[in-house]
């Protein structure tokens, strides 16, 4: 059996490494975030938790399916127990950067972290 | 399968059907036992069922390669019970672009890709048809796109094994004197 690389042409070696390149620099935009400030949750599109990433909490988000349960301590938020079979909302914590979401799509809950301290307000007005 | 004298079928079309209908077969076995094993990470699957729409697009042609799509997924969904549920939309998306794709690249670029670069284009086009569908549909937010990256390196390696295999599958089928006969396209 011929090994993987063999059946490789010219083409295909150039898209692999397009895509390689193309999948590098898309994870280093996403690393790139900055932390987050504040945890948003909202189920079934309305917003019923708004916390500080920075202070450890639980809380019972209820939603079509059943009680999701998401944890925020010094890891970051994360869901920890959920009522849909899959939990690949489980796997897809914890969320710390501006910009991350942790979504569990059965029970409509959706957890953003957003940014805070986006400009630094310390002038009002600059003149010269 | 029979030809019946009122009915008289080219021996090369009722061939055709027949191993397209066994390509189908066991395209959607092959999808529905992936579905059910249990994987390490929940929305992560190999795409097996790709090896079958990759051999048959060489074989055959873009009109094969589509059928054995849609029946996969229409039919998959069914045996599944998860027809019109979101998984089955995003599956029909990724299938659809993955499938286009892989056809415009075979007919116009070729010989210039193997079956791994096909492979390769089918499950980028899978990735990015399943994420289209998600944005729009599933979670309606664009930092989704945030986790896109870990997901295209995974459909390629994921292409990549698969596409190995089908060119693996072709080399062997190939030489059968069923479809030694036929050239490529």
């Amino acid at each position: 059996m011929k090994p993987p690389w063999k059946f490789l042409t010219l083409a295909d070696q150039l898209l692999i490494a397009c895509l390689a390149l193309l999948g590098v620099l898309g994870l280093a935009w996403s690393l790139s975030a900055p932390r987050g400030q504040r945890v948003m949750v909202s189920v079934s599109d309305r917003l019923v938790y708004l916390g500080s990433l920075d202070k450890e909490d639980m809380v019972e988000l209820s939603g079509p399916v059943g009680k999701t349960v998401l944890t925020v301590d010094h890891q970051g938020a994360r869901i920890t127990a959920a009522p849909c079979p899959l939990k690949v909302c489980m796997t897809m914590g914890p969320a710390v950067q501006q910009g991350d979401i942790l979504a569990c799509v059965p029970n409509r809950v959706l957890v953003e972290i957003e940014g805070g301290a986006s400009q630094p307000a310390d002038y009002d007005l600059l003149s010269h | 399968m029979t030809s019946s004298a009122t009915n008289p079928l080219d021996p090369g079309q009722v061939r055709r059907q027949t191993y397209l209908a066994l390509f189908t077969a066991l395209a959607i076995t092959v999808h529905t036992l992936e579905v059910l094993l249990p994987s390490p990470v929940p929305w992560f699957r190999l795409g097996l069922a790709n090896v079958l729409t990759v051999v048959i697009l060489f074989l055959y042609d873009s009109r094969a390669a589509w059928s054995l799509t849609l029946m996969r997924i229409g039919l998959g969904a069914l045996l599944l019970g998860r027809l019109f549920s979101p998984g089955f939309w995003l599956s029909l998306a990724g299938g659809i672009l993955a499938t286009l794709l892989m056809c415009l690249a075979r007919r116009h670029c070729g010989p210039l890709f193997s079956p791994v670069g096909i492979s390769v284009i089918g499950a980028t086009g899978h990735a990015v048809g399943q994420f289209l569908v998600a944005w729009a549909i599933v979670i309606q937010h664009e930092a989704i796109w945030k986790i896109f990256p870990i997901f295209l390196f995974t459909s390629v390696a994921a292409g990549l094994l698969t596409g190995w295999m089908a060119a693996v599958l072709l080399n062997y089928l190939m030489a059968h004197p069923v479809f030694s006969s036929k050239t490529n396209g």
